[in-house]
């Protein structure tokens, strides 16, 4: 059977602010499975947030093909759920409205949605927060809603983009312990996009390496640690190590 | 023992807390009191000072630069007999016609301008060229061509605050955050939800900084059509006032104009924060 996303060969070239032609990805190729949480890991400029715009259906790649679900993808949907850096919240809606979005435009009925968005919110601990604004809410909470509302249209693929890197470090720990929860409890594949060697540790059943000029695909590497992962422990420190390795190699 | 002190320590942090809390509040409340008295004594201090313009130089003569006491003796029977607000209900009237009416439009034009660049392009000199003509050049254009019917005033009225309005939903709605655009594109949104439930509520403040803009114009330019050709109005009433020699109800007018160019303006941020609670200035 065929995996659930499909990069294959995969060139995508940008213009530079001089004027000149920069690939971004070459050549890349990569197989995600059903149900499989893979880091996405390199310094700027490896195209790792592109590759993740590639399967979002953002853009579409100057050569090769990217496929989801045995189909080529085309434009974004929310069977493909996107977490992003940040910002990306609607101001102007309450929490459950913004987790409701998505039901909406499905047309799903207003309490039927009600009700799933308060269970959405509840997972991720936030059934006190459903009637307050973005702007009341602190920078991980906001996270929080953004997780949410990407996963209660129960996507088959959740592509985060650093959604983590602008909280403070103690929050951050507490995002990542909840997503592997998640993760866990619904079965979604995740592709998180992260330049921090700690969080693909702790996070990641694989970890792509990548490395820039042009972006592509140094290493893959498969971490058989399992969850939930202690940072305290021998294997946790000796697997930062490898993989910081393999990043500065 | 222990809980005894553990007692007295709530007690203790209780009653701090309470003495703090009434203090803020006290505070607060002499800082209201405060300000709004002298609020009232600037007002009355720039009275008193017109006031006793006469006294201070005898040689200004009180026909061209009344005193508030003369002004007031003027305004109180014009404003019971009906005069007042009857011109104030036709200017009003007049603006807010006006306004509405560019609001729709240059909020549609903002729109349409900004999502296709076939109209982007075609429209750009037109908007920039026209935009740069102040509307009050067209006053006697307008005299000329509509009379000083209500209809000439409020074209008038629009035309001036179509402008800014166009300019800011055109801005807005261009540089809607690509985010924003993303995320609603993978929540499923078609292009009709994108609009109104994304892209329009992103542009809000620059909207709103718009029609706040154009509130102000479509004030002045009111003013220009009823001092060229009216019949009743504020303006109107105080182009009566210039040809009767009487400064008094020229005062009137102004103060008016002042008034409710204040009102409206607060009449604006008091909806905005009404209808929009999730924007915060």
């Amino acid at each position: 059977m065929a995996s659930l996303i499909e990069v294959e060969g995969v060139s995508q070239i940008f213009e530079t602010r001089e004027g000149k032609a920069n690939w971004a990805l070459w050549q890349v190729s990569l197989e995600i499975e059903a149900g499989e949480f893979v880091c996405l890991i390199g310094p700027s400029g490896c195209g790792k947030t592109t590759l993740l715009h590639l399967i979002a259906g953002f853009m579409k790649p100057s050569e090769g093909s990217v496929r989801f679900a045995g189909a080529p993808v085309g434009e974004p949907s929310p069977d493909r759920g996107v977490v992003f850096q940040e910002y990306a919240l609607f101001g102007w809606m309450t929490a459950r409205q913004n987790v409701e979005f998505g039901l909406r435009m499905r047309g799903m009925g207003r309490a039927e949605r009600r009700e799933k968005a308060r269970e959405a919110l509840a997972r991720v601990g936030l059934e006190r927060a459903l009637e307050r604004y973005p702007h009341e809410l602190s920078g991980g909470m906001r996270q929080r809603v953004a997780v949410a509302r990407a996963l209660v249209n129960e996507p088959r693929v959740l592509l985060m983009d650093e959604p983590f890197a602008a909280v403070d470090a103690i929050t951050r720990t507490t995002l990542q312990d909840d997503l592997v929860r998640l993760w866990q409890q619904t079965g979604v594949s995740v592709v998180f996009v992260t330049h921090n060697v700690d969080e693909a540790a702790f996070l990641a059943q694989r970890v792509v390496v990548m490395r820039p000029h042009p972006g592509s695909i140094k290493r893959s590497m498969n971490i058989d640690l399992p969850y939930p992962r202690q940072r305290s422990s021998a294997e946790f420190a000796q697997l930062y190590a490898h993989l910081g390795e393999a990043l500065g190699e | 023992m222990a809980v005894d002190t553990s007692a007295a320590e709530t007690t203790h942090r209780v009653e701090l807390e309470t003495a703090f809390l009434d203090g803020r509040h006290r505070a607060r409340r002499r800082l209201f009191l405060l300000r709004a008295g002298l609020n009232l004594c600037g007002v009355a201090l720039f009275l008193l000072a017109w006031e006793s313009v006469p006294w201070l130089f005898p040689s200004i003569n009180p026909v061209l630069f009344p005193t508030p006491s003369l002004v007031f003796a003027t305004f109180w029977p014009m404003l019971t007999s009906g005069e007042i607000p009857v011109n104030i209900a036709v200017s009003v009237r007049r603006a807010a016609t006006g306004f509405l009416l560019a609001t729709v439009l240059g909020i549609a034009a903002g729109v349409f301008t900004a999502r296709s660049r076939l109209t982007e392009y075609l429209t750009e000199p037109l908007l920039h060229g026209f935009r740069s003509v102040p509307v009050i050049a067209l006053v006697p254009l307008s005299v000329l061509w509509f009379g000083i019917g209500e209809g000439a005033k409020v074209a008038l009225v629009a035309t001036g605050a179509f402008f800014p309005i166009w300019i800011a939903t055109f801005i807005g709605v261009r540089d809607v955050n690509l985010v924003y655009l993303r995320s609603a594109a993978c929540l499923g949104a078609g292009p009709l939800a994108t609009m109104f439930l994304v892209v329009l509520p992103a542009a809000l403040p620059l909207i709103l900084a718009g029609l706040r803009q154009s509130m102000a114009i479509s004030l002045i330019v009111l003013v220009a059509a009823e001092l060229s050709g009216a019949t009743s109005g504020v303006a109107y009433m105080m182009s009566m006032g210039h040809q009767l020699f009487r400064v008094d109800i020229m005062f009137i007018g102004l103060l008016l104009l002042g008034t409710l160019g204040f009102a409206f303006d607060r009449l604006f941020v008091w909806l905005t924060r009404r209808l929009f609670p999730w924007y915060v200035n």
